[in-house]
């Protein structure tokens, strides 16, 4: 399966839609320089702003491309690359892939048990589950923008206010926290099956499951405390990019070692 | 401003809207189609039911994540920004700190029609240098790929997931520890008691997401913040 998954069809399918996109953004990109110029914006301004995020992308899209070698493993390398380049982000690929991958009855995330009706589907739903900033986008950013109108920074506003003490932070709502404990829940699930696996996978209180995951899980936390200690006390801003791909590839590397 | 650069924005924003709807329903079809034409070209099609079972389980998660971020970007990318960037994807980790950083530069102030330049511009160039890098990679890759296929490495891509959740773990976790040790002994002890729900893990999302959710709104009616201090 691992072949067909590398397959020159696969590579000319998602590298054509991959091509489609960066017309696309050339498109945009020439339509709004235009638009500026003929405003009367600063041309070197513009260019600046060009040059700039060019700079700032270059890291971040290295540390994305290390996700794409990540699940290539499990994937292949085009539709990760796919994935990667339009709309994707590494931590909902991952899971969504996982999810999807248990609907059709694999017990893991892997080329060896993949299956083409297996890849199909997960491709799928890794394509839905995502779409729907682009749905909200085509029918609600026009009448959610005008409807922002005059006050444009009015929700930007709101949410900087939300920063600045406590009593801020209390009036910014339950949001943002009712996110946080969305994914909290989501990854203790995860974790607890790991634990359960070992535990009783083979068995009720057997002790003979597999202990691999759990360990994975460990070096890979340590690995992400690492790069938040250097990113947020060293002030080495820049590892962030770099934080979840890394501490992902060292905690696969570690499977290979305990193996 | 006058009328006549006034005509031309307006003119240029209805552009960007004509043209931001049309590019993202042909993206859409594009990456629905792409599953069952490489179906069709292994020769089986996708499981609609088991996508749908998916869906439920894992899908619901990111469709309440994509409307919060639809709300709270949309309004700091504006037109063009927000169409390239829900295209385009990798919005926390690149989008949003690059048109920010790209605005602070360029002393742009959101709503304005000059931040909708600087923002589009910052978007686009963005999308190119990942597409860019990503294309290099991938093709760096192409003569690895017997590495990466070897016996030796793939208990590294079995383990991919765990990798995963081990590092959103330390990120989720370190904040929130009291909140997050309930679900997760609960969890353990609901699998170590029921292991054949193992294979079913997706679905052990949504009650395990309902009980933290809970949780969390007792501690954030208590305290205001569901953070430690």
């Amino acid at each position: 399966m691992t072949r067909e998954l590398n397959s020159p069809f696969l590579y000319l399918v998602c590298g054509g839609i991959i091509l489609f996109v960066a017309v696309i953004c050339v498109i945009f990109l020439i339509r709004a320089y235009r638009a500026g110029k003929a405003i009367g914006m600063d041309e070197g301004k513009m260019r600046r702003t060009i040059a700039s995020s060019a700079t700032f992308s270059i890291l971040p899209a290295v540390g994305i491309l290390l996700g794409v070698i990540a699940l290539s493993g499990s994937l292949g390398t085009p539709w990760p690359w796919l994935r990667l380049s339009v709309i994707g982000a590494l931590h909902y690929e991952t899971q969504v892939a996982q999810g999807a991958a248990e609907q059709v009855g694999l017990t893991q995330l892997s080329a060896s048990q993949m299956t083409p009706r297996a890849f199909a589907t997960i491709a799928l739903l890794m394509s839905v589950c995502i779409m729907w900033g682009m749905i909200l986008s085509v029918f609600f950013n026009k009448s959610y923008l005008k409807r922002l109108g005059g006050n444009g920074n009015r929700a930007e506003k709101k949410a900087g206010q939300a920063g600045n003490g406590e009593e801020t932070k209390k009036k910014a709502g339950f949001g943002d926290s009712a996110m946080v404990a969305m994914f909290i829940g989501l990854v203790s699930a995860y974790l607890g099956s790991y634990i359960g696996g070992f535990i009783s996978g083979n068995g009720l209180f057997s002790f003979s499951g597999d202990l691999t995951p759990i360990l994975v899980v460990c070096v890979s936390a340590i690995v992400m405390a690492c790069f938040t200690y250097f990113a947020e006390k060293r002030h080495m801003v820049f590892l962030e990019s770099f934080s979840i791909a890394g501490s992902m590839l060292i905690g696969m590397l570690a499977a290979v070692l305990f193996r | 401003m006058d009328q006549k650069k006034e005509q031309y924005l307006e003119q240029y924003n209805r552009g960007t809207h004509v043209i931001g709807r049309i590019v993202s329903l042909v993206t859409m079809a594009m990456l629905i189609g792409a599953p069952f034409l490489i179906g069709h070209h292994l020769g089986a099609m996708p499981d609609l039911k088991a996508a749908a079972k998916g869906f439920l389980a894992v899908g619901i998660v990111w469709t309440v994540s994509s409307v919060v971020e639809f709300l709270v970007y949309t309004p700091m990318l504006g037109a063009g920004g927000g169409y390239l960037a829900f295209i385009t994807g990798n919005l926390i980790n690149m989008k949003i700190p690059c048109a920010m950083s790209a605005r602070e530069i360029a002393g742009t102030k959101a709503g304005t029609p000059e931040n909708e330049i600087i923002s589009t511009l910052s978007i686009a160039t963005s999308s190119l240098v990942t597409i860019l890098v990503l294309a290099l990679g991938v093709l760096l890759l192409v003569p690895l790929q017997p590495v990466l296929q070897s016996e030796a490495l793939q208990p590294a891509f079995a383990n991919v997931v765990p990798a995963l959740f081990g590092a959103m773990a330390y990120r989720y976790y370190r904040k929130n520890i009291r909140l997050s040790l309930a679900p997760l002994l609960l969890m353990s002890v609901l699998f170590i008691f029921v292991p054949s729900l193992i294979s079913q893990t997706s679905i052990m999302i949504m009650p395990s997401g309902a009980l933290t959710i809970l949780l969390a709104w007792l501690i954030f009616r208590k305290r205001g913040t569901i953070e430690q201090r």
